[in-house]
């Protein structure tokens, strides 16, 4: 199965974020946007991930 | 604050209306084509899938689930985010195939009508709620606003403007075949006010509800409880099961599957719409939080999930709330729309259409064009119906969460079709039927039934979701490995796995070219529908409707069963096809067809990485190395079916590549079929000065073939011949040239030798002879003996030409190096030629540059002019004229001698330079004069050049021009009284 190399990043990414973001979103005193942020973060490495891949050269 | 009825009629109608004229102005092309196919505009007709859920129901979720409602987005999300893994194989699939839903997808890849029709009836009985939920939301908010209208009224009349709107621009052209542009701007434009509403109330929520975010602030410090439901962890529990769900629903839901594998333009789309969608449902979720919070600090009694319309009332902002009227209206009539056309397309081709199909007699566009309408009518009031059949106003998120739940059935089936080939349609259709039957028992039953809850005893719709879906699984696992699978089904397997590169097989069909497909299609299609699904397809594929290569026909077919496909299903389209256009031989192991899976590697390269693309790169190497061979390349399968046709080949032979290729050996047009079939059928391998005749010209070529081996002890001996082909015409040429050559120089040298020989008794002969004249008195001896030493004399100089053509070449060294006056030259040998009697009935016309001068020997250049002359006197009729020129020519003298004879024949052109060729009769010349011209001239670094007719008007007349390195003399042209004075000496 072919799985791009920009994909996987963006898996990893997405994890990690998860990871390093929930304590962050839950802290009492926390503004309530806050999932968004990372929401948005998420946005824009999958936006450089599926970037159209013009060169078909190997 | 109520509104009256037509203000909320007035404004619904007039809203859907607006829809009907952007999706008129598409059709019409009115709107940039540019536009319309943008992605921004894919990914806008994405956001059907927020319905009446991401909408209304959202924000009661956030109540209940804190930030557990982003489930819907979040799920919807990785789908898209993670598209390499699930949607884009499947778009690749759909286009390719022509699959237009997910029950076509199911009974393509499990090649089983059943698997369509038990996934459409699933599918069926799970989006009815959903419709139903819209239409349930759009009358609810209607009664909201204007509490006059009444629920059932309002319901009805929606009912009524989007069967209407469904029907026209829906079924306007042909389903499943061409983008229903206007819909998909329509559903865009409703994606885009859904969108603007609800970020827009959101906003409204902040800074007219709380006078801005430092208010809401103050305001949520005030309430430790909503912060700590919003913060809580409880929901995680139940948060990826739901996430689950609407990641599954991305390609189980309808709506979602015609939205995106439909109406996508290409992986371009799918690509942007990967972080567009993300994008868009982000921004769809963030207002939800304020709204709520807005419509608890106004303390409204309404349903939660309607504080996006309350919201705007209880604030005193008429203008909010039927903006976000509208944005509910459009989120609402969106998916109806989609939905219904996408079911009545699944329900056409899966439960109709297997049990009646129109004869050949019926127009069958129209046909199915009238049932498709028929069927979206019945599925839009069917939700109708059904919304009234809860016994109670059930949560709107029950509703949807049950038929979501029945989606997530799909999951099994759709993975196991990317990625699991043992998987079968035994499997398959048991592991669902298990899935569904607990989803109708323990959810879809009691929601009926209005008991209220989501089960019918204590176990939670968690639970019961993950028993569906296991017992799914355990039934489609077991059951796929313990039941046999057909060809059929491994070959699917294979198309639709993403490991194995689909290995075609090239089989013969028994129509042999696209009349045969017509005639025989047109007896389950009518000749009217087969002559148009034929060109289609021919168009689609780009091959003319002359071509008879069985490969185009094997790409025929495909395309064939991929365009009925899109109009009948994939079942009844592979019936037909199987029926009517059948293989004659079904080749065996190592038939793949190379150049479907060459093409598909190519249109696959960018995807391959690391070993693969090494591996590919190495492929492209050896092909080139093939296709670039000086030698004529051409490969055969092993029935004879050409593989390879390369560029040498290409250009010895006159024949495209493209239009062999795929062909049969036998298709190949003469004298090529007869050479290398013969060649292919004889024993030996190598064939050697094989000459053949190509358009009046012969051919000479060597032949060389090579097995190429099997790879495995199955099938046929072997899996194919490659044939060099060498093209030895022109070294024929050369070589029997050289023999030429060599056999006249060896007569050459004989000759000189018998001279030498025959000279010593010719000299004895013409003393006798003279002895015999001077000794005797008698007349009549002294005339024989004056006979004999003519006859002598003239042998003599036969032999002597004899001697000197024999040694010309061998003593260029003896050349004397001299300055030659072409003039003087040329005069000297005018009058050696008029001395001869034969010469008085011509007339020499001499034009001579005085300058004209070489260097070399003067009398090794007058043999030559002699010669020439003698040739044209020869040649001239009685009075004719001899021309003799001479002029300079840049650094060259340009000898020029034309008569006005017949002419040299253009068959012996190329042969009058050879020695002892001669066209005078017997005893009038030896053949060697142009012999020794040629040798001399180019002994003196000249050349010769032969023009023949000379008078292209007559016909008539030779010319030969003599070109010599031109001498220029550096003292001459310094001074010119050295001239003179050299000339003054010469005349001394």
């Amino acid at each position: 199965m072919y799985i791009p190399r920009s994909i996987l990043i963006l898996l990893v990414v997405i994890y990690l974020l998860f990871l390093l973001s929930v304590d962050w979103i839950n802290q009492a005193d926390g503004a309530w946007y806050r999932p968004f942020l990372v929401g948005f973060l998420v946005v824009i490495v999958a936006s450089w991930a599926h970037r159209e891949q013009d060169s078909d050269e190997l | 604050m109520n509104y009256d009825l037509t203000t909320v009629a007035g404004l619904g109608s007039g809203y859907l209306a607006l829809l009907f004229g952007i999706a008129f102005i598409t059709e019409r092309g009115w709107i940039p084509a540019k536009i319309v196919h943008h992605p921004i505009v894919y990914v806008l007709s994405l956001g059907v899938f927020a319905s009446v859920w991401a909408y209304y129901t959202s924000v009661g979720n956030a109540l209940r689930d804190g930030y557990g409602y982003l489930a819907q987005s979040i799920g919807i999300s990785l789908a898209f985010l993670f598209s390499p893994l699930l949607l884009r194989p499947i778009l690749e699939l759909t286009r390719t195939y022509q699959l237009s839903s997910l029950a076509d997808l199911m009974a393509f890849r499990y090649r089983s009508p059943w698997a369509g029709t038990a996934t459409t009836l699933v599918i069926l009985i799970a989006v009815t709620p959903l419709i139903a939920l819209q239409i349930s939301a759009v009358a609810d908010t209607a009664e909201i606003l204007s509490p006059e209208a009444g629920h059932g009224s309002m319901a009805f009349g929606f009912c009524v403007i989007i069967t209407l709107f469904a029907i026209l621009f829906g079924t306007s052209r042909r389903a499943g075949r061409t983008q229903h542009d206007g819909l998909v701007m329509a559903i865009a434009f409703e994606s885009l006010v859904k969108l603007i509403a609800f970020l827009s109330v959101g906003a409204f929520a902040i800074f007219g509800g709380f006078g801005g975010m430092e208010g809401l602030q103050l305001w949520l410090q005030d309430q430790p409880q909503l912060i700590d439901s919003l913060k809580e962890t409880d929901y995680l529990s139940s948060f990826h099961v739901m996430a689950l769900l609407f990641f599954t629903a991305a390609v189980a839901m309808p709506h979602m599957f015609y939205a995106t594998f439909n109406q996508n333009n290409g992986q371009r789309g799918l690509s942007f719409a990967s972080w567009g969608l993300p994008l868009y449902f982000l921004l769809l979720s963030l207002p939800v939080l304020p709204i709520l919070w807005a419509g608890l600090q106004s303390g409204s009694q309404v349903q939660v999930e309607y504080f996006p319309v309350v919201i705007g009332v209880a604030y005193q902002a008429p203008f909010f709330t039927l903006l976000a009227y509208l944005g509910g209206l459009s989120a609402a009539s969106g998916l109806i729309i989609v939905i219904t056309l996408a079911l009545s397309n699944m329900c056409l081709n899966h439960l109709i259409l297997p049990i009646y199909q129109p004869t050949a007699k019926h127009d069958i566009y129209r046909w199915l064009l009238w049932k498709r309408r028929f069927l979206i009518t019945a599925l839009i009031w069917s939700g109708f119906l059904f919304h009234y059949l809860p016994s109670d106003r059930i949560s709107l998120q029950v509703i949807g969460t049950v038929s979501f739940t029945a989606g997530l059935q799909f999951l099994p089936g759709i993975v196991a079709m990317l990625y699991w080939p043992q998987a079968n349609k035994k499997g398959f259709i048991s592991g669902l039927l298990a899935g569904v039957l607990i989803w109708l028992m323990f959810l879809m039953l009691p929601m009926i039934s209005g008991s209220g809850s989501l089960s019918l005893v204590a176990i939670s719709w968690r639970e019961v979701t993950a028993f569906s879906l296991l017992a799914n699984c355990l039934l489609f696992v077991v059951v796929s490995l313990r039941s046999s699978t057909t060809d059929a089904e491994r070959s699917s397997a294979e198309i639709c796995t993403l490991d194995t590169i689909k290995r075609r097989k090239r089989s013969g069909l028994v129509a042999k070219s696209p009349n045969d497909f017509i005639k025989s299609l047109s007896k389950p299609l009518g000749d009217r529908t087969a002559n148009r699904e034929v060109t289609q397809a021919l168009k689609d594929l780009n091959i003319s409707d002359d071509d008879r290569r069985p490969y185009a026909m094997r790409l025929l077919r495909g395309r064939l069963e991929a365009n009925l496909s899109g109009l009948l299903g994939p079942s009844i389209a592979r019936e037909i096809i199987d029926s009517y256009l059948p293989y004659s031989i079904v080749s065996q192991y190592g038939s793949s067809d190379l150049n479907v899976i060459e093409n598909r590697i190519e249109a696959y390269r960018s995807n391959l990485s690391g070993m693969a693309a090494d591996l590919d790169s190495l492929r492209r190497y050896h092909r080139q190395i093939l296709l670039d061979l000086p030698l004529g390349v051409c490969s055969l399968s092993s029935d004879n079916e050409i593989v390879i046709w390369n560029r040498a080949l290409e250009e010895f032979t006159q024949i495209n590549a493209a239009d062999v290729i795929g062909s049969q050996l036998a298709d190949l047009p003469e004298p090529w079929l007869s050479l290398l079939e013969n060649f292919v059928n004889e024993d030996a391998n190598h064939s050697y000065k094989t000459n053949f005749d190509l358009s009046g010209h012969k051919k000479s070529v060597n032949l060389h073939k090579a097995l190429i081996e099997k790879r495995s002890d199955q099938g046929s001996s072997h899996e194919g011949v490659i044939v060099l082909l060498e093209d030895i015409t022109e070294m024929e040429i050369l070589e029997a040239g050289l023999t030429h050559s060599e056999r006249l120089a060896s007569i050459g040298r004989l000759a000189a030798g018998v001279a030498h020989e025959i000279g010593n008794p010719i000299t004895g002969i013409a003393c006798l002879a003279q002895t015999i004249r001077d000794e005797f008195e008698s007349d009549e001896l002294q005339n024989l003996a004056a006979q004999i030493i003519e006859q002598t004399n003239r042998t003599s100089k036969i032999l002597q030409a004899l001697v000197n053509f024999a040694h010309a070449g061998a003593n260029k060294t003896h050349y004397e190096h001299e300055i030659v006056v072409i003039s003087d030259c040329m005069e000297e040998a005018k009058t050696l030629i008029s001395l001869d009697t034969k010469s008085k009935d011509l007339q020499f016309q001499l034009e001579c540059d005085p300058e004209a001068k070489i260097l070399g020997d003067s009398q090794r250049l007058l043999q030559v002019l002699v010669n020439l002359i003698n040739n044209a006197r020869d040649a001239s009729p009685i009075d004719g004229k001899i021309s003799l020129q001479a002029r300079i020519e840049g650094d060259q003298v340009r000898i020029a001698i034309t008569d006005e004879g017949i002419g040299i024949p253009a068959v012996i052109r190329d042969r009058i330079f050879d020695p002892f060729f001669t066209t005078k009769e017997a005893g009038e010349g030896t053949g060697l004069g142009l012999s020794l011209v040629f040798s001399i001239v180019e002994d003196l670094d000249g050349d010769i050049d032969i023009i023949s007719p000379a008078n292209k008007i007559n016909h008539t007349g030779t010319q030969v021009i003599l070109r010599f390195p031109c001498y220029h003399d550096e003292s001459e042209s310094n001074t010119g009284t050295e001239n003179q004075q050299a000339n003054m000496q010469q005349a001394v």
